[in-house]
């Protein structure tokens, strides 16, 4: 068994599970956080991406010991009480997710992203989010609601929704 | 007439043009907020009721997603639930000799174990009902359960498994579905033949319409086998009730259907049953049928706890319907200007190891063969057919997209070899507002030349390449 405190969206939270426990498992199961999803155990599809020390990573590749002592910023820390995060709000209004289930991922990819550069091109944007895969929306409305949520983080007056300077598609390979 | 315009009014004092306050953020969106929409919004006066058509909307369950407060079924947990993992086969095609849980069933947090004999009904499928729930006496694909574990843990449950011993007699097996059509291919099913739908479409004549054509093409395409990948894995969890009713929470769509199969399978009356499905994670076709309810049924009513069974990434490809690969060959008559007087269609679609939605696939397929254009002389054949493979069965299109890789990829050829624009064999060939489809049906508000030129004026069609 490990003995694990870990801090989670700023609360200290501490732990007692079977060695292999991922920082999935201890998320979903132990925590009952289940903003975080499982969707191939395996690292490849980022529906589990999480913010452990300010970098975003696979849940399902860390082990709940490897975050012992650590911060963990999940899907359910970026809203407060009063208000949406921007990409939350963003995303909302974009209608940049379907079915959802890819969207925490994605969401936590892009403030990773954010967090580190607050204006990025489209094909920034488009590397931050290459370890997360989406089977409904083809992503275009993602790229768009991120660059308005850079916008509002940078404080810059939001642009019509669906602005024309936010077209992505139809340039595969440009900035 | 008074009396109408005191109904406009009403209808117009409560439009979704007063919205209520902004500032409560986290309040479910009920009304949008005033975005750039024509002010002026068409109120037609037979739909008074409905103010919402013209109006801009938001998804209403985008908030919960982005705050990842959805809850899909592994997300839900009820007090004592336990855990289920399916052992798979691992082998194509097998009599099973013996099945052993006796080392699984003595592990410590193993509740109970599960065999294909101990299922009532242990057969189900939307049209032919040819899989097992957990295979029994044969295997036919890779994929097939063959034992199933509830355990206290997800952990406990997948090394349970590890431990059933499975006794195979390997049976010769076919995995190409030409090869499953030769005579002395192996059988998977019945001894007879390997093809288990087929259909034909008659139109006109079109052996003296080949003779007629001035070019003839033919060509094979094929397409390959997809799998849905729904970032949600099918997810299921089964509790019964004091009254002997069984509710399972699942990701399956059709659960009308589904509860239908689930009563069929455990013996019960419709009314025992009730399926409860909810926001799903991706469907794409492949959460069309039952996979695991029955057997989660089971285990549940053994253990007398809710058992939840998420399928695995790996379970997603192998042991979850896919679509149907297709083997298709066309020949194709056409005058020398291009029109088409003869079409003769093949298509062999790759009936994996169960038939699921291929009935469905097959006749959708066979319509749609000829593609979008006046054909008076047309023979399509179509065979589903059984190989040792992963079953196929229902996703986005049903036999739509294939077909019209065939169609529209000869279409492309037969342009080239008259040195003709692709797009005006098609604007010459192209249904009309009254075409007759393949099988005569009259066609009404056809749009598809003015969709086609609008389409090709926006791409800039006809402007030089840079």
């Amino acid at each position: 068994m490990t003995e694990l405190t870990i801090r989670i969206n700023g609360e200290t939270r501490t732990a007692s599970v079977p060695d292999e426990t991922t920082l999935l498992a201890l998320l979903r199961d132990q925590f009952q956080l289940t903003g975080s999803k499982l969707g191939c155990d395996a690292g490849d599809c980022g529906a589990c991406t999480v913010i452990v020390d300010g970098k975003c990573v696979n849940a399902c590749l860390m082990l709940a010991a490897q975050a012992d002592g650590r911060d963990v910023l999940t899907i359910e820390g970026l809203a407060t009480q009063e208000r949406l995060h921007p990409l939350q709000k963003a995303f909302e209004d974009h209608a940049s997710l379907q079915c959802g289930f890819c969207g925490p991922g994605v969401i936590l990819s892009a403030k990773a992203l954010l967090d580190e550069h607050p204006d990025p091109t489209a094909r920034e944007i488009r590397d931050a989010l290459a370890g997360n895969l989406c089977r409904c929306t083809g992503y275009t409305k993602m790229i768009e609601a991120v660059q308005e949520a850079a916008r509002m983080l940078r404080g810059k007056p939001v642009g019509e929704a669906g602005g024309a300077q936010t077209r992505t598609t139809g340039q595969a390979g440009s900035t | 007439m008074t009396k109408k315009a005191k109904v406009a009014d009403k209808t117009q004092s409560t439009t979704l043009r007063t919205p209520g306050s902004a500032g409560d953020l986290l309040r479910l969106p009920a009304v949008t907020l005033p975005v750039a929409f024509p002010v002026e919004t068409l109120v037609p006066e037979v739909r008074l009721q409905t103010p919402a058509v013209g109006q801009r909307a938001t998804r209403p369950d985008g908030r919960l997603h982005g705050l990842g407060q959805t809850r899909y079924i592994d997300d839900l947990a009820f007090p004592g639930m336990l855990h289920a993992k399916i052992k798979r086969a691992g082998i194509a095609a097998a009599r099973i000799r013996s099945i052993d849980t006796r080392e699984a069933e003595a592990m410590p947090g193993v509740l109970a174990v599960l065999t294909g004999r101990e299922i009532p009904v242990n057969s189900f499928g939307p049209s032919l009902q040819d899989q097992p729930v957990l295979a029994d006496e044969r295997v036919f694909h890779a994929g097939d359960g063959v034992a199933a574990v509830a355990a206290l843990t997800e952990q406990i449950a997948a090394e349970a498994i590890e431990k059933i011993k499975v006794e195979y007699e390997p049976l010769p097996a076919v995995f190409d579905p030409l090869e499953a059509l030769r005579e002395d291919a192996p059988r998977v099913h019945a001894p007879d033949s390997n093809i288990y739908a087929s259909k034909v479409i008659r139109k006109g004549d079109v052996d003296a319409a080949f003779a007629r054509a001035d070019h003839t093409f033919e060509g094979q395409y094929r397409t390959q086998m997809v799998e849905h990948v729904p970032l949600e894995p099918h997810a299921a969890i089964a509790m019964w009730d004091a009254n002997g009713r069984v509710t399972i929470h699942t990701t399956l769509g059709r659960i009308t259907l589904g509860r239908a199969d689930v009563a069929r399978t455990l013996k019960l009356p419709l009314n025992r049953v009730r399926l409860v499905a909810t926001i799903v994670g991706g469907n794409f076709g492949g959460k069309n049928e039952i996979t695991q309810e029955p057997v989660l049924a089971l285990l549940s009513k053994k253990t007398g706890r809710p058992v939840k069974g998420v399928f695995t990434r790996g379970e997603e490809f192998a042991s979850s319907t896919t679509r149907h690969p297709f083997i298709m060959d066309y020949k194709t008559g056409v005058s020398k200007d291009g029109r088409i007087v003869a079409r003769k269609v093949r298509l062999v679609l790759d009936g994996g190891a169960y038939c699921s939605w291929s009935e469905t696939t097959l006749g959708k397929a066979c319509i749609l063969s000829a593609g979008p254009y006046r054909i008076d002389n047309l023979h399509v054949e179509a065979y589903a057919v059984y190989t040792n493979k992963t079953m196929t069965g229902a996703m986005r299109g049903f036999g739509a997209p294939q077909v019209c890789f065939a169609y529209e990829s000869q279409m492309d050829e037969i342009a080239a070899a008259l040195g003709m624009d692709p797009l005006e064999i098609r604007l010459l060939n192209a249904f009309e507002e009254g075409s007759a489809s393949p099988t005569g049906q009259a066609l009404h508000s056809v749009v598809l030349k003015d969709t086609l030129r609008k389409a090709a004026e926006r791409f800039g069609w006809k402007e030089p390449r840079s």
